[in-house]
């Protein structure tokens, strides 16, 4: 069955876009709620769910141990790709094995992150398990990055790089040739 | 000489066929058809090899010749004398050209050619013509370019002794969706299925994870990530990628790409060299067409000189109208030409940067460098993608101008899944999305739903609800490509009906993204009211793109005919 994992937020429920009769007995599309915690007030956001993998952490769909480290979480990736990819997954089974593509490379970017398998370890302490796309978004993407350093390091090269060549621009006005003619005699004067 | 059929196999926007599931040695062969070289390869059953044309050679010019009934490509046809390829008749550089519209910069910087572009600044396609008989006879890019793989494609066919269908094409990474369905479209026309267009820096990176596979095999090593930096400059564009190998896998981290290249250092230098050519460029006279031949034959034959000599001589005879004779006399050094490209230089450095900010890298980080394309050699160049990754030596196990074709024919082959028993073929490339795609939101914003550098395949999707008590429709207008909106592509439209009436704000309505393995985007959409089961009206699901032309227009004819009626406000996360 071929199913996007689209969800109408707002209800308890989950219905496959593609489909627009709800399947009523396959579980395809589900928020998982572990025992241990109520969840009231929780709100059924998107999923992108399999039956056949409803429970499995992060850690167990890259088969590693939570203590794995990043080497042993990369490599965990890309043998796992090789077996996934649709580039190299038997014909028939595209479909099946994209969306498990999808689901390990969802768990590969979250945990080769520290920030982000740092606050996925704290939910998963807490008996919280919101898999796929609940947790990030557009927003909590970028607030995200906006507190990494590295970050700023080439933010501010990238920056100061922009701006001289908008100091470029600014003379532009001019034609090209008495550009390049002011230019050569800036040079001859110099 | 027989001229080969040229034959439009298929009209559909989309080439969406199955799968040729003809059986083996059905190998897809690598095609780089770069905007003003083209090379072939395909893997041979042990390694991949370059093919050859009738003059043998691997390295084959990329234009067509328009000659009354017969027109002919770089392939086969030997133009008597190199000012030839400037004379009018000859089209040329393509892929500058391909899926633009005359709004395009990059379209009106090809007005200065030798052939004719037209425009009427409207956000159509343009009319490009060549001087046949004194005539100017349109064509259009798709049709040059189908041409001259006809062309390929025979002499292929020829050397293999088998029919060729199934071909991997190398793409600049700044081509958005429409374009790439117009090199799928040219392909089509020559009868040739396209089984994955790559990123040019991608199927380096494909040859890179290769090379370090044997490397770590035949070492025994273990085969650790490896990062490398991978800079492509050819006559039209600049790519940049950062990869992250291991074990035959290359998993792309970031993209960069823009359209400059060495066309844009050669046309600042003829204009730095001889200020009245912009004139005569523009003007398309028969004499100025021949003046300005010898000036682009002399100007690139001095940039050429300046790779690896300091300074060089310019000599060129220019007839001005009847009267008049100018001479170019000049001695230029590299110093100068370095002056009149600054801006290509730092647009340069500015997308080594972005990219390496966007892959979320440090410089020590970096195992290789690898320099690939025509402007390769360009010292400059080198300095500023040394300066920035800030490494001595650049690797070296490459030829820069067989990188990325021997990568297409390693994909072909991966992909038309053939196995090596030596594992050389034992090989992955995780793409990522070279421009963001989202749509239109919260005013004339852009909203990425999949943003930039996201791996391949992909699905996504975000909430809007609506901007306005009652709205019962809304419209979803995708668009790909960066920040701003005004700068980016509409790939297409579609009106989201049915909504259920309710202030403003309260219908939840999901925007989703799909990129499938075979790179085909889909986008889904639907309302509900909070608390439904189900939602009041079926789901859109829309193929992109649907804007095939003169999206310039289009773009704005829906803003004139809908203003912000029916516009959508973005949801925060709620978790």
């Amino acid at each position: 069955m071929r199913c996007y994992g689209l969800v109408i937020p707002g209800g308890s429920d989950a219905s496959c876009f593609t489909h627009a009769r709800r399947p009523t007995s396959d579980p395809v599309l589900r928020i998982i709620y572990p025992a241990r915690i109520q969840f009231a007030s929780f709100k059924a956001k998107a999923t992108i769910r399999e039956a056949t993998k409803k429970d499995a952490s992060f850690y167990e769909l890259l088969g590693i141990p939570e203590t794995g480290t990043l080497p042993e979480i990369k490599q965990a990736y890309k043998q796992l790709a090789r077996k996934y990819h649709p580039d190299v997954s038997p014909p028939d089974r595209v479909e099946e094995y994209t969306r498990r593509f999808i689901m390990v490379q969802e768990a590969y970017e979250t945990l080769s992150d520290s920030r982000r398998r740092a606050l996925y370890d704290r939910d998963m302490a807490r008996g919280i398990h919101l898999a796929f796309s609940a947790r990030r978004g557009f927003q909590s993407d970028l607030e995200m990055e906006e507190r990494s350093e590295w970050k700023n390091r080439w933010e501010a090269q990238l920056s100061d790089l922009k701006r001289r060549s908008m100091t470029k621009d600014a003379r532009g006005n001019l034609s090209w040739g008495a550009q390049m003619r002011r230019q050569r005699d800036e040079l001859s004067s110099e | 000489m027989a001229q080969p059929a040229y034959t439009v196999t298929s009209d559909s926007e989309n080439t969406g066929e199955e799968k040729s599931s003809v059986a083996f040695p059905d190998i897809a062969i690598g095609i780089d058809i770069g905007t003003s070289q083209c090379r072939v390869a395909v893997w041979n059953g042990s390694q991949v090899e370059l093919l050859k044309n009738a003059r043998n050679l691997k390295m084959m010019q990329s234009y067509v010749t328009f000659k009354d009934d017969l027109s002919s490509g770089g392939v086969s046809n030997q133009l008597s004398h190199e000012l030839d390829m400037f004379s009018g008749s000859v089209i040329f550089n393509m892929k500058r050209l391909i899926g633009r519209v005359d709004t395009d910069p990059v379209v009106h910087a090809s007005k200065s050619l030798p052939f004719l572009v037209q425009t009427l600044n409207i956000g159509v396609r343009p009319i490009i013509a060549a001087l046949v008989r004194n005539a100017w006879r349109s064509t259009t890019p798709e049709e040059v370019l189908a041409i001259y793989l006809v062309e390929l494609r025979v002499m292929v066919e020829g050397q293999l002794k088998r029919p060729i269908r199934n071909v991997v094409l190398t793409t600049p990474v700044s081509f958005n969706r429409f374009q790439l369905t117009r090199i799928e479209r040219a392909c089509a026309m020559a009868g040739l299925h396209v089984l994955r267009l790559m990123p040019e820096p991608t199927a380096v990176a494909l040859l890179y994870a290769q090379q370090q596979q044997q490397t770590a095999q035949d070492s025994m090593g273990s085969g650790s990530e490896k990062i490398a930096l991978i800079f492509n400059m050819g006559a039209g564009y600049c790519d940049v990628a950062v990869s992250a190998t291991a074990g035959g896998v290359s998993q792309i981290k970031a993209l960069a790409g823009s359209a400059i290249g060495g066309e844009d250092l050669l046309q600042n230098m003829m204009r730095y060299l001889f200020p009245e050519s912009e004139i005569m460029l523009m003007r398309h006279g028969v004499d100025d067409i021949k003046s300005m031949a010898k000036l682009r034959v002399a100007t690139q034959d001095a940039i050429n000189t300046l790779s690896f000599q300091n300074s060089v001589q310019v000599d060129v005879d220019i007839v001005s109208g009847t009267e008049t004779c100018k001479v170019v006399d000049k001695v230029v050094d590299r110093e100068e030409f370095e002056v009149v490209n600054e801006k290509v230089f730092q647009q340069c450095e500015i997308l080594i940067v972005q990219c390496l900010h966007d892959a979320k890298v440090d410089v020590q980080d970096i195992a290789d460098v690898i320099l690939v394309g025509g402007c390769s050699k360009i010292p400059k160049i080198r300095n500023i993608v040394q300066g920035i990754c800030k490494k001595e030596a650049f690797y070296k196990d490459m030829n820069p101008l067989e990188a990325a074709v021997s990568g297409a024919a390693l994909e072909g082959a991966v992909a038309s899944g053939v196995s090596d028993p030596f594992g050389k073929l034992d090989l992955l490339t995780i793409q990522a999305t070279p421009l963001a795609i989202g749509i239109r939101a919260d005013g004339n914003k852009f909203i990425p739903i999949i943003p930039k550098n996201t791996t391949m395949p992909a699905r996504k999707e975000l909430h809007f609800t609506t901007a306005r008590d009652n709205q019962n429709e809304a419209l979803v207008l995708v668009y790909e490509g960066g920040a701003k909106i005004e700068e980016n592509y509409l790939l297409g439209y579609f009106k989201i009906i049915g909504i259920p009436p309710a202030p403003k704000g309260v219908p939840e309505i999901t925007v989703g993204m799909d990129i499938d393995a075979t790179n085909v985007l889909r986008v889904f959409a639907g309302a509900t009211l909070p608390g439904a089961k189900e939602p009041f009206f079926p789901f859109m699901e829309v193929r992109m793109p649907t804007v095939d032309d003169g999206n310039g227009w289009c773009d704005e004819a829906l803003h004139t005919a809908y203003g912000n009626r029916l516009d959508l406000v973005s949801l925060p996360k709620k978790i």
